[in-house]
């Protein structure tokens, strides 16, 4: 299974929705703390024995702390930048040209950044100021605020069955539901006692939400009866970061945590815990599911260290 | 964000959802009907995402109480809000909440000036009852007056002075009486100890010439005994010196044995498949000798906590994430970070790598077309492993030839996993050393020790910290035939605590 070094600590990876072989990978410098960014594109090669390849990779001011493939074109890549802008990058045009755009209305740190499946036109970022913001890729400012969490929003997921709903999670240990037709959010659910980290959307059931939380459990909600979870995942050591359900699997979730481990879960199952892999040597904080590849999943920690792996194979093996 | 919510009319809202929610009841709760309405209807798929619940008055009331606190009331209004909806109260529920305390949302500039006005108030008349318990015994004319509240006060601090005052007094004369009595004899015994002192020591000189002399006897004796000690302490550094030069040359002959069989296998695996490709054999042996140098010379142990990791491919001195934090706050930049300029580095940056990338396709198309052709038509992240194993299957079957194919890794630059062979344990049970000192036979326990700690790790489900490629485990072994603890793979620290503990 190859393994790519970046330069700089890893933040997150995302599978591209267009080539089955091709990854986006967020890096920041100095931990994200201070310094420069970067934004790889990788290539895998179907000899396995081989290195992954580095199709590009564009510097920044300052860390990336998300990256975004775009649903509607190919090549464009959107990077969520701790300087408070989102930019879009172009893989097809050259490198001087890039970024194409670049937005900067956040006052603090772009943490995540999301583009819309089922409309395809818009994409959300979500930021340590507060707010939740809806962009469209012509417009050159946003097209909505959301403004009601009390704390940094650490992620906004879009609905992958409806085209208006998303959920942002935030530092302030609320999960709230949105829908762009109204003014406010609809929902608030009170998932943790502590920082929420991270939320997704189960792919096949359109009402089931997983939370990840700094009080090392995740949570999976049910939007009509939020009072009580469906079920609570314990097994991490520490604070999980990251949260995503397979897009094959209903019931299969995956979480990346800063106790340097990836689990995969079973969340209607008793003995949830299906698979955990603990390669990474420093904080894990960014993992991801293949639509197109079952089975097929990456992660990137601080380590700078990104791992491509088929689920059930070690991460680590040639 | 606290203009946003109170101007927000509360009617229109919670009619609409109440229309939302009569059209959900019978037909929200239906996961079919929601999907099958999915394309482009506006009325009751989204529903699903409201609150179809009524109000929750016992909640309300709960909300109403913490908000005419008067605690609360001096805090923003966004952390009230936030407040409440941790505690899972709907929206309608803290709108209504706020509705029915009055004056619970102002705005900002006036909850400033009402909470200085209302602190000071409360304050004052806290003082006033904290006062009037302290103080029974004074006159009850200086009642509730404001007037004769001051003039409470202004009593009651000349009388606090003045029991102040007695108090000092007596404590400094009870000082006084005590320092005659007991200080002042002291002194005089000390002169007189002095005076006495001074006789003696004319006396004493007689005694001197003697005395040197016994001296001077037991400093050689001192000297003599510590020439001893030194020559013992020489003695022990040479025989570890010794012993380590043993350890070492073992290391460096299973090493060789390592390197002898990794070339024994690439040549089977040269006859097998009919290529030869001298580089890649070249490349993986020097790239054990390497690894293998690495992971003798480092003395450290890689401990588990993040911070203190070790990454010496970034460049001369990197730092620990504690590191960076505490420059960032004293001020300082890292050295590393480059006002950015967009377009020159980028573009040389990438046209680097586009041409490594080419130059990679050029050298490996030959290797491509052979290899393909013999392989499956599908890329490898395809072929699904299906089954999903648990950890402990997981964990043995890719142990075994997860160490035997390493060697075949071409990465670009070797991934950072470090092994120690641990200190060698004091020896507590001599079997155990004399053990450790006969030579073993290579290939067999080389492999059981890897199945024996991967075994091992499998047996704990929490915290696996794999311990990777163990080249020599003398340690390993003993820990898996002597210990009674199920020793998994965990840091050499615990293993030799573990010995120590026996």
């Amino acid at each position: 299974m190859p393994v790519f070094k970046t330069p700089f600590n890893g933040y997150s990876v995302k599978f591209s929705p267009f080539y089955e072989n091709r990854l986006a990978v967020a890096t920041a410098q100095n931990f994200g703390i201070l310094g420069n960014g970067r934004l790889h594109v990788l290539d895998l090669s179907p000899d396995p024995s081989l290195p992954i390849a580095e199709l590009a990779a564009y510097d920044t001011a300052d860390g990336v702390y998300d990256v975004a493939w775009s649903e509607s074109h190919d090549s464009i890549v959107i990077a969520a930048v701790a300087d408070g802008s989102v930019k879009l990058y172009d893989l097809a045009l050259p490198p001087t040209s890039n970024p194409i755009r670049s937005f900067q209305e956040h006052t603090r740190e772009v943490h995540s950044a999301d583009y819309n499946p089922v409309r395809r036109d818009s994409f959300l970022s979500s930021s340590w100021d507060d707010t939740v913001k809806l962009w469209t890729l012509d417009r050159p400012t946003s097209v909505r605020t959301f403004k009601e969490h009390a704390y940094c929003v650490y992620s906004a997921v879009w609905n992958p069955r409806h085209a208006d709903v998303f959920a942002s999670a935030s530092g302030d240990c609320t999960v709230r539901v949105w829908d762009v037709r109204e003014p406010g959010s609809t929902m608030i659910l009170p998932a943790h006692d502590f920082e929420v980290l991270a939320c997704d959307w189960n792919k096949y059931d359109e009402c089931v939400i997983a939370t990840a939380s700094v009080d090392k459990s995740l949570r999976v909600w049910d939007v009509r009866n939020y009072r009580v979870p469906v079920s609570v995942l314990n097994g991490h050591g520490y604070a999980v970061r990251k949260v995503k359900f397979s897009p094959h699997v209903r019931n299969l979730l995956v979480s990346c945590s800063y106790d340097m481990t990836v689990c995969v879960w079973d969340f209607m199952v008793e003995d949830a815990l299906v698979s955990r892999y603990d390669h990474h040597t420093e904080f894990a904080v960014g993992v991801d599911m293949s639509v197109l590849v079952e089975g097929l999943m990456a992660s990137t920690g601080w380590d700078e260290l990104v791992y491509v792996w088929q689920h059930g194979t070690d991460p680590r093996a040639p | 964000m606290a203009t946003q919510s109170p101007p927000r009319p509360p009617t229109p809202t919670a009619t609409d959802e109440n229309q939302g929610s009569e059209v959900v009841q019978p037909a929200g709760m239906d996961q079919q009907n929601a999907g099958e309405e999915e394309p482009a209807k506006l009325n009751s798929t989204q529903s699903v995402f409201v609150n179809s619940q009524p109000l929750r008055e016992e909640q309300v009331q709960n909300a109403m109480k913490f908000l005419s606190h008067p605690k609360v009331r001096g805090s923003p209004v966004i952390y009230r809000r936030s407040f409440l909806e941790k505690k899972g109260l709907t929206k309608e529920e803290i709108d209504e909440a706020f509705r029915r305390v009055p004056d619970s949302a102002p705005t900002v500039q006036t909850a400033g000036v009402n909470q200085d006005g209302q602190f000071k108030s409360s304050s004052n008349s806290q003082q006033q009852t904290q006062q009037q318990t302290l103080q029974p015994g004074l006159p009850a004319s200086t009642g509730v007056n404001t007037s004769s509240g001051t003039l409470l006060r202004s009593r009651f601090h000349w009388s606090h002075a003045l029991i102040a005052v007695g108090l000092l007094a007596a404590s400094g004369a009870g000082t006084a009486i005590i320092i005659k009595k007991s200080i002042l004899p002291q002194l005089k015994s000390w002169i007189r100890k002095v005076v006495l002192d001074n006789d003696d020591e004319q006396l004493k000189k007689t005694d001197d010439k003697p005395t040197l002399m016994e001296e001077a006897a037991q400093a050689a004796k001192s000297a003599a005994a510590a020439a001893a000690e030194v020559a013992k302490a020489s003695q022990v550094l040479l025989a570890s010196k010794g012993e380590e030069r043993r350890y070492f040359v073992e290391v460096v002959s299973l090493l060789d044995k390592q390197v002898q069989e990794m070339k024994s296998m690439t040549n089977a695996i040269r006859r097998l498949e009919g290529q030869e490709d001298l580089r890649i054999s070249q490349s993986s042996s020097k790239q054990l000798i390497v690894n293998g140098k690495v992971d003798y010379d480092l003395r450290s142990v890689r401990s588990s906590s993040p911070p203190a990791s070790v990454e010496p491919s970034s460049g001369l001195h990197p730092k620990s994430y504690m590191e960076i934090m505490a420059m960032v706050q004293r001020g300082e930049k890292p050295s590393n970070i480059r006002p950015w300029e967009v377009d020159q580095v980028q573009s040389t940056s990438t046209q680097m790598l586009q041409s490594e990338v080419n130059g990679e396709d050029l050298n490996t198309k030959t290797q491509d077309t052979s290899l393909v052709n013999g392989d499956e038509p599908l890329p490898w992240w395809q072929r699904k492993n299906v089954r999903i194993r648990e950890i402990d299957n997981e964990n043995e079957s890719n142990g075994v030839p997860y160490s035997a194919a390493s060697s075949q890794q071409p990465v670009q630059q070797p991934v950072q996993r470090v092994w120690v062979p641990p200190q060698p344990p004091p020896i507590v049970m001599p079997e155990a050393a004399e053990a450790i000192r006969r030579p073993k036979p290579v290939a067999q326990k080389e492999q059981m020790p890897d199945n024996q700690s991967v075994a091992h790790s499998s047996d704990s489900s929490d915290d696996v910290h794999s311990v990777s490629k163990p080249l020599e485990s003398e340690g390993a072994v003993e820990g898996s035939s002597v210990s009674s603890v199920p020793s998994s793979s965990e840091i050499q620290e615990e293993h030799e605590v573990k010995y120590d503990e026996q």
